[in-house]
């Protein structure tokens, strides 16, 4: 890993380089037949995997509590259960409401949000389901499929009310390796969006000309050297559906579908000469619909893929990085959660999906996934350094901690084809008496470092 | 004799042996667990459209489908909550699953999957 020098013959700049190990394993559909299962497979395994978590955390919680089972509660005993929630919620669009008889007079549009203050909870384990009381626990914070332990005690009318409630919390976090100084820069983009309306093609090659050293002085391309890899986190194209309107496809037309793919391969290979580029699928790309999203193939990308800096990664992804450990997706996560939950804003979702230790709760309630029956890949096994989320209205960005000293950096990454914007993640790592400092995340926008 | 719209065969009196009439239950080929009780003839004047011949063999009720203890035991196994739900999995993918989740499912089923002659898919493939 050569640091930054100046080559005094030739004048050159050397990028850094840093070590990439991919993580993905866990979130390819390589081995996974369909063979007629359901969702209560992934269920099962969503609640066994969590619920022996949480038995080894219940003893430095309240160990003189007895645990038992939903069906096993008694009237005005106190007690611990574990099992998975289930929001029931009224608002909820349902598939049957197409059937329904009487058509009331719900709207066509569907609102933004479908909480609602009657919304209730229910603790549901493989022995039965209970409602959920009392005002420790509010329906708004909670979605489907969150796998909790809920002390509290069964009441005389079959409820069950909640005293307190334990989540699984934030994964254990490996240790942030030591090195000496040197100043690295991770660039996340997303929401290129090439092919809308609303993409300007003179944005994105401003950016690409940036981080690949074509423009500025001297000391401009040097802080563009230091960037080692470029994060796409997706919605790079969007395919004019117009199109596809079930008619045949005029030759025309044809070509009319691919020119926004083409075009993003034409600037991915810009960048791809240069930095180590991965590029993740999101909710309008073409990839699968359902979590996890499969990487994007690499036909798509004839003049990118050639380079071996090219990546194609599944959503969610999850990458070390100089063993610094980084998770993110699309968006479609926290999305999702924003329409079934509420919060002061978009970063509280991300802390409520480490806190809960799963990326991805909703699924496959209101969140399409694959029906996995052996495992569930949104576990987080371990804590990210850095968190990531793409596909959102602005940039944003907190630290957050966890209760064993897990500190991890949530980033919010605002879509580029509205707002110019991408995000540079500053990687120091410093060796300092007590501990390294964690890393830390600036605002970069390419449009006015040029106007300046 | 007049029997209740049933074969035309009740409407002649035939005296022919070997005609099994679920009142003269011949014991001496039934392999039946119950014996046969004349309640049934009183009710039907000896007709046997309540009970269709195809499942009278031994002049017993044939409640028993085609499974033996092995399946039972399977069965009882594809019901058991502990180890999950049991639709969309073959048994052997099921038990597997929940030996590697530290379920200690019976080694009984294992041995039975791997050995005999039993159904691979659980109890309700093919029927829900």
């Amino acid at each position: 890993m050569a640091a930054m020098e100046v080559d005094p013959v030739n004048n050159h700049l050397q990028r850094k380089q840093s070590h990439y190990v991919s993580l993905d394993e866990n979130f390819m559909i390589q081995k996974e037949t369909y063979r007629g299962q359901q969702y209560s497979q992934i269920y099962f395994a969503r609640l066994d995997l969590m619920r022996t978590l949480i038995y080894s955390l219940l003893p430095n919680w309240k160990p003189y509590l007895p645990v038992c089972t939903v069906l096993d509660l008694e009237e005005g005993k106190q007690c611990i259960i574990v099992g998975t929630l289930y929001k029931d919620m009224k608002l909820k669009p349902s598939i049957l409401d197409e059937y329904s008889k009487e058509r009331s007079a719900t709207p066509l549009v569907k609102p933004h949000n479908f909480t609602h203050p009657d919304d209730y909870l229910i603790l549901e384990d493989e022995s039965g389901r209970v409602k959920l009381r009392g005002t420790v626990l509010s329906p708004s914070v909670y979605v489907t499929g969150n796998v909790v332990a809920l002390h509290g005690k069964a009441t005389g009318a079959g409820d069950y009310l909640v005293e307190d409630i334990l989540e699984a919390g934030l994964p254990p976090q490996l240790e942030l390796p030591y090195k000496s100084e040197e100043d690295k820069y991770v660039v996340f983009v997303s929401g290129l969006n090439v092919g809308s309306n609303s993409s300007n093609p003179l944005q994105f090659q401003l950016f690409v000309d940036h981080i690949s050293g074509h423009l500025g002085d001297k000391k401009v391309q040097s802080i563009a050297a230091q960037i080692v890899q470029v994060v796409i986190a997706g919605n790079s194209v969007e395919v004019p559906r117009g199109l596809l309107n079930g008619q045949n496809l005029a030759s025309k037309d044809q070509s009319r579908l691919s020119e926004p793919i083409k075009e993003v391969d034409i600037l991915l290979t810009q960048i791809a000469a240069g930095i180590p580029l991965d590029i993740m699928p999101g909710p309008n790309d073409p990839a699968n619909f359902s979590l996890p999203q499969q990487p994007l193939h690499r036909c798509l990308f004839p003049g990118s893929a050639t380079y071996n800096t090219f990546r194609s990664c599944t959503n969610p992804h999850s990458f070390d990085l100089d063993n610094v450990r980084f998770l993110g997706t699309s968006g479609q996560n926290i999305d999702d959660l924003e329409k079934y939950s509420e919060a002061n804003d978009k970063l509280a979702f991300l802390e409520r999906t480490l806190r809960w230790r799963h990326l991805a709760p909703p699924a496959p309630n209101t969140l399409g996934c694959y029906p996995f029956t052996d495992r569930d890949p949104f576990l987080m096994e371990s804590c990210p350094h850095v968190y990531f989320i793409g596909n959102q209205d602005r940039y944003e960005t907190r630290l957050i901690k966890g209760s064993e000293g897990q500190v991890v950096r949530l980033i919010c990454i605002p879509r580029f084809s509205e707002t110019g914007t991408a995000v540079v993640l500053f990687l120091v790592i410093v060796v300092e008496l007590e501990k390294s400092r964690m890393p830390c995340s600036q605002f970069w926008d390419p449009v006015q470092l040029m106007t300046t | 004799m007049a029997s209740r719209g049933g074969d035309i065969q009740g409407f002649y009196r035939q005296r022919k042996k070997g005609i099994t009439k679920p009142a003269n239950a011949k014991a001496k080929t039934s392999s039946s667990k119950k014996p046969s009780s004349p309640n049934r003839s009183a009710a039907t004047f000896g007709s046997d459209v309540t009970q269709p011949p195809a499942l009278i063999s031994h002049a017993s009720l044939d409640l028993q489908d085609d499974y033996d203890a092995n399946e039972e035991f399977l069965r009882q196994f594809d019901m058991n909550m502990a180890y999950g739900p049991c639709l969309g999995m073959t048994r052997m993918a099921r038990w597997e699953r929940a030996s590697r989740r530290g379920l200690n499912p019976p080694k009984d089923v294992e041995c039975l999957l791997r050995s005999a002659k039993v159904r691979p898919e659980c109890l309700w493939d093919g029927r829900v």
